[in-house]
């Protein structure tokens, strides 16, 4: 059997590129499995999911805990201890990271392998960054043993349920062809499946209220989780042509533009989710768009 | 009397108090985030909020909390009775236990659109019907956004939720229409009850002051677009809100001592395409064919309502 885990932020296409990789599976004629991490999957948010494929049937169930090959779509998730997508991985296991940049720490523990999908989604899918079809290509090609036509097969399947549009469905289909033929495999060991456990029965007893109900006592400290590491591309103002008219202000929906004591608005990068709704409302346009690069561990 | 104070006139106005603070796991460019928000601004920092189940469960995740006032989770169905549990334990205590004035909270209840038709509906109008003193706050997002966008009483017509997707049988994808609830709660009686946008924070904020000032059932609805399952990208939230307005979908008003009253009206109502072709949950209205009759039916929906007040 083959573990795959698929790392990336929610509207990337992560729990997609999960079920088109495992229908890819199953037409070359394998048993498979996919599933997305049940919880926050919420747009910008560190999202996980899963596929495994194998020639015998599939008793294993749940999160994949140690990887074959882990896929990362997102590059600043690297350092993101809630997503940490290196978690669990072995000497043995493949690493794939979509950047344009090899990083040499990862280099000396894995095998891995980079490639800027990012730069070929604009070209391919009109200037969105879905990675579904490019980080399933990935992992079918790093596997070595799914056919071209049933990646694209599935690929089709998957997105066409989607509601996609012709257009956009030939574009995800061309851009499946070239990560393929792009990709090199890497030799991928089978590994066994560990035998079924249960765990020991566990009895259940009464704590006072204090313990047993979550209580805050501390008003606003959601502050201390950062939530800045969402963002693909960082809204960026223009201050010399900045009139302070505060809409920005006005429309930020998490309330990250506060207003300094001059009068301008002032973005926190810390909590700034990267929606760009003040970029798009600035009446002047003197909101730029910068995009995000990764920074390793 | 009708003493109302406008307090606000341009966006600088806008009270600089944040009452949420940043770093909820809701979606990046969440549209009912931003109506709470811009609500919590005029209310003090004496609150109490149940909150439904829901996308905003995810506002409080333990141990960690946005708001400076309290928060009281509750079930999809529950928000409603629990403040009125809570009205009922702070007017006990202030009566007969010495407990001071100014520990008094002002009871808010934030809830879904699923759990305000659906779920906690009955509730709601035994509340209204009992005169109980709250705001209440309901983010319409047209479905459960939560769990993946479902059917919900509160979604359009023509829209494809996950449970009403276009199928070759059913082509509008859902194929009845969204429960008017301002109506409904209208029938009631309110002491205030209003329509807001994110889109038009002054309004917004107006009426959130006004309510602020009055006592006994205060109900909001609030547009919350919602970029997950409407379908389009998180930065044209407040562009989808501003066109909610502007084709008449949306109708921003507020009744007050038995009058409705249109506080913002569109100037010249855009075709309701202009609105359904930027969402992919509208998508197979225009592909792969114009499902014409489909649109017609939407447009003559909005046209019926504004020939009301024209």
């Amino acid at each position: 059997m083959w573990r795959i885990r698929i790392h990336g932020r929610g509207g990337q296409g992560i729990k997609t590129a999960s079920q088109i990789l495992g229908s890819a599976g199953f037409y070359s004629g394998f048993q498979a499995q996919d599933f997305p991490l049940y919880g926050a999957e919420r747009r910008g948010a560190p999202v996980i999911a899963f596929t495994r494929v194998s020639e015998d049937p599939i008793l294993e169930r749940g999160p994949i805990s140690s990887p074959d090959i882990i896929l990362i779509g997102d590059e600043t998730l690297l350092n993101d201890p809630q997503s940490a997508p290196l978690c669990g991985a072995e000497p043995s296991t493949v690493v794939f990271v979509n950047s344009a940049q090899v990083p040499e720490v990862l280099s000396q523990k894995f095998s891995v392998t980079t490639t800027n999908l990012t730069d070929l989604c604009f070209q391919y899918l009109n200037h969105r960054t879905v990675y579904s079809s490019a980080l399933s290509a990935v992992g079918a090609r790093l596997l070595g043993n799914i056919e071209l036509e049933c990646l694209l097969r599935a690929v089709e399947d998957e997105l066409i349920q989607q509601g996609i549009s012709s257009q956009l469905l030939q574009g995800n289909l061309d851009l499946a062809r070239e990560i393929f033929e792009m990709i090199q495999p890497v030799a991928v060991s089978q590994r066994e499946e560990k035998g079924l456990t249960a765990k020991p029965l566990v009895f259940p007893s009464q704590l006072p209220v204090v313990d047993g109900a979550p209580i805050i006592l501390d008003p606003g400290n959601m502050a201390l989780r950062k939530t800045g590491n969402w963002r693909v591309e960082r809204p960026e103002i223009d201050y010399e042509k900045c009139n302070n008219c505060l809409i920005c202000y006005a429309r930020c929906p998490d309330g990250v533009i506060g207003v300094a004591p001059d009068g301008r608005p002032e973005i926190d990068y810390d909590h700034c989710k990267g929606c760009l709704i003040c970029a798009l409302e600035c009446p002047g346009h003197f909101i730029h768009t910068v995009k995000e690069t990764g920074t390793f561990p | 009397m009708k003493v109302l104070t406008r307090a606000h006139k341009k966006i600088k106005d806008l009270h600089p108090h944040e009452a949420i603070a940043p770093g909820t796991g809701l979606c990046a460019g969440c549209g009912g985030l931003e109506g709470l928000r811009l609500g919590l601004k005029e209310l003090d920092d004496d609150f109490l909020i149940c909150n439904a189940a829901g996308c905003f469960t995810l506002l409080s995740v333990y141990p960690f909390t946005p708001l400076q006032g309290s928060w009281l989770y509750t079930t999809m169905g529950g928000p409603v009775p629990a403040a009125q549990g809570v009205r009922d334990a702070l007017d006990i205590r202030m009566r007969y236990r010495g407990l001071e004035e100014k520990e008094n909270l002002q009871v808010i209840v934030v809830a879904g659109d699923g759990s305000s038709n659906d779920i906690g509906f009955g509730a709601t109008s035994a509340a209204i019907h009992r005169g109980l003193d709250f705001i209440y706050f309901c983010y319409d997002n047209e479905a459960y956004g939560n769990t993946g966008f479902q059917l919900s009483a509160a979604s359009p017509y023509g829209g494809a939720t996950q449970t009403t997707p276009r199928t070759d049988e059913h082509e509008a994808g859902t194929e009845v229409n969204k429960k008017d609830l301002f109506e409904i709660w209208k029938a009631q009686k309110p002491v205030y009850l209003a329509t807001v946008s994110p889109r038009e924070p002054i309004d917004l904020s107006n009426k959130f002051a006004r309510a602020n000032e009055l006592k006994g059932p205060r109900m909001f609805i609030c547009m919350s677009p919602c970029p997950t399952g409407w379908g389009f990208e998180p930065k044209e939230a407040q562009l989808i809100a501003k066109l909610a307005v502007d084709t008449g979908i949306f109708p921003i008003k507020e009744y007050f001592e038995g009058e409705v009253v249109h506080t913002v009206r569109p100037r010249k109502r855009l075709p309701v395409e202009k609105f359904l072709e930027r969402q992919k949950r509208f998508r197979h209205l225009f592909e792969p064919h114009r499902q014409e009759e489909t649109i017609r039916q939407i447009q003559n929906r909005v046209d019926d309502y504004w020939r009301q007040y024209e």
